[in-house]
């Protein structure tokens, strides 16, 4: 059966691959396979971009922070924002902020009996803080801070073992307020969080702003933690917060916040480009390989060709075009295999809780990581699989067309002779 | 017009060419002079390694001479570059090849329109071009059969309809029966005689069979690599 299809430069390019057909489907089958994975990766890769927002957003970090000029620099927990409250009214009313919450952070020691650990104790206000932390909403054992009563504490499940506490225990905390003076209070244990990860317990360590403000003789809010209702307009809400906010405070990035969060989700981004670079890499030298075979099979032919008058660059052409179709046919069957599967594991999500081991949850940079993961799926998926797939097969076609270029017509009556 | 005033389309003065293989040093033509003329048919015999080829070679412009001046068609290919000597070929010669060296992939049509595209033909054309010639050469019913499907005979048609199909001024033919019976050997002869007369196409074409001796109207004989002699003749 004929192809009409072009020119008849064309059709010697597209049915050339069909002489060894199975060499073919094996290299289209390979190449398809490599673009799959790197498709794969680049799903990972985007997906672990939006999922390190949302769970930062979740524990606590949000996806921006108001927070003093200078906290970036110092992370000193007694800086304040100034005519806080108000400011924290006018960020609330911002379009798109999904919760705006205040906080104020003080380092002190927390005792019953003979036991003592020494934690960060955040002063939240009761009312916003189960929207913008996800590992307070249900809590292993106890309540929440309610609103509007003072004198209780929530802690970490780790935080609690070291004490020996129970439900209802009365925890004294100290701390030096802003004086210099050593201050105490008596806060009821009314709740146990449980993250799953033993990391993040044992930084939970919540009771009201004003009891916190009662400790440090602070008054005003230390940071407003701002979480966007929508992951993928984070920088739209930044920019209206900053507005809103002017030259009062920072407005600083989830990524200026937790730089450790960002490091890792780098390391895991390089880490998932360099796999997904090599396997196209040998994809690429395993296609230079068949391609070149397929030009030396055919040398003799080339050299006919030329001889006939086919310049260089035309014998380069017409091996590039091989590569093309390779290139086309491998991003087609790049996209019938790797598209399902990235949109099935982008919509059921992989569950990483098998690697985790005893931990079932995984905390980056004081961050609680989703154990679920999902790939980004989006229309880039196709357009992504022909980029791959068309750029590996031209690149793996140059050597073998440049070859092809340098053949000597005078060899195609030599042969003869 | 006698023979000798008829335009020279290709010649060789004091042509020396050497193949260096490893460290052997082979001397196909030592110091060959000829010279061909439009509307000749040429043949160039002579025994195995006699340097039949090697002049096929260079008069076609597919090399250059190590040695001499070799003038095809105006242009002295000792300063034509590769890609000049490629659109030498392209637009003024055409080839035969003993094995046919049809294009496996592509119909009989395709083949001969495929030269035609290289030299930058219109679609209309090419289709109009290769018709003609197809059904010149008695190839109409079998334009769309690929090289596999045609005996060798009908294959080396083909070839000759696409070594004539650009209208060249110069066919170099490399042993064109060798792989033909008695009887495609000689049609095949008689179909190049014929484009020869009607269409004034000069052929050079190297050969032991002395049946196809018999088609040319001069007949250069080489020996070592050198012309032995140089013969016109009465063609068959």
């Amino acid at each position: 059966m004929s192809i009409e299809l072009g020119t008849p430069l064309t059709r010697y390019a597209v049915r050339s691959l069909g002489r060894n057909a199975r060499r073919t489907a094996l290299s289209v089958v390979g190449i398809a396979f490599g673009v799959g994975v790197a498709l794969f990766g680049l799903a990972w890769i985007r997906g672990e971009g939006q999922m390190t927002a949302r769970a930062a957003a979740g524990s606590g970090v949000g996806h921006m922070r108001v927070a003093p000029h200078d906290f970036l620099l110092t992370r000193d927990d007694d800086l304040r924002l100034s005519d806080a409250a108000e400011l924290l009214a006018r960020v609330r009313e911002v379009p798109g902020v999904e919760v705006a919450a205040p906080y104020a952070r003080a380092g002190v020691l927390v005792a019953i009996g003979t036991r003592s650990v020494q934690v960060e104790l955040t002063g939240v206000d009761p009312e916003a803080e189960p929207r913008a932390l996800r590992f307070i909403r249900e809590l292993s054992s106890g309540h929440y801070l309610a609103p509007g009563e003072d004198g209780q504490i929530v802690l970490g499940t780790t935080l609690v073992e070291r004490l020996g506490a129970e439900l209802g225990d009365e925890l004294v905390v100290m701390t030096m307020d802003r004086n210099g003076d050593m201050q105490s209070a008596i806060l009821v244990l009314v709740g146990i969080a449980s993250s799953g990860s033993r990391q993040i317990d044992t930084g939970i360590a919540q009771a009201s702003l004003a009891d916190v403000a009662a400790l440090t003789g602070r008054d005003e809010i230390a940071e407003i933690t701002v979480v966007a209702s929508d992951v993928h307009a984070i920088d739209e809400v930044h920019a209206r917060v900053a507005r809103v906010v002017g030259g009062a405070a920072d407005v600083l990035t989830w990524q200026e916040v937790a730089p450790a969060l960002v490091a890792g989700v780098a390391t895991d981004a390089a880490f998932m480009n360099v796999a997904a670079l090599i396997v196209l890499v040998v994809v690429l030298l395993g296609v230079a390989s068949a391609q070149l075979t397929a030009v030396l099979e055919r040398k003799k032919e080339l050299a006919v060709l030329a001889a006939l008058g086919m310049r260089a660059s035309a014998l380069v052409r017409v091996v590039l075009m091989e590569g093309t179709a390779l290139g086309v046919a491998a991003g087609i069957v790049a996209i019938a295999w790797a598209v399902p599967l990235i949109a099935h594991l982008a919509s059921a999500g992989v569950d990483l809780r098998a690697f985790f081991g005893e931990e079932q949850s995984l905390a980056l940079g004081g961050v609680l990581l989703d154990p679920v993961f999902y790939p980004e799926f989006g229309p880039w998926v196709f357009w992504m699989a022909f980029v791959m797939s068309l750029a590996a097969t031209i690149v793996a076609s140059l050597y073998p067309a440049v070859f092809a270029a340098r053949t000597d017509p005078a060899s195609a009556l030599r042969a003869d002779a | 017009m006698t023979d000798d005033d008829k335009p020279i389309l290709a010649s060789a003065k004091d042509v020396e060419k050497t193949f260096v293989t490893g460290k052997v040093e082979v001397r196909a033509l030592r110091g060959v002079d000829i010279e061909v003329r439009e509307g000749e048919m040429l043949a160039l015999v002579g025994p195995s390694g006699s340097g039949k080829t090697t002049l096929l070679n260079l008069l076609g412009a597919l090399d250059r001479p190590t040695r001499g001046e070799v003038v095809v068609l105006g242009e002295d290919l000792g300063k034509l570059g590769k890609s000049a000597r490629a659109r030498l070929r392209l637009g003024s010669l055409g080839f035969v090849f003993q094995a046919y060296n049809l294009v496996p992939v592509l119909t009989a049509r395709e083949n001969v329109e495929f030269v035609l595209e290289l030299r930058g033909a219109p679609r209309a054309e090419r289709r109009a071009r290769s018709a003609e010639v197809l059904a010149d050469l008695g190839l109409a019913g079998l334009a769309d059969r690929r090289p596999n499907e045609l005996s060798g005979g009908q294959q080396q048609r083909v070839a000759v309809a696409r070594a004539v199909a650009a209208r060249p001024k110069l066919v170099l033919a490399d042993e064109p029966t060798a792989n033909l019976d008695s009887e495609n050997a000689e049609q095949l002869m008689a179909l190049m005689r014929r484009l020869n007369v009607e269409h004034g196409v000069t052929f050079v074409f190297s050969t032991h069979d002395p049946r196809v001796v018999a088609h040319a109207t001069r007949i250069v004989t080489l020996v070592d690599g050198r012309v032995a002699s140089d013969q016109a003749r009465e063609a068959a």
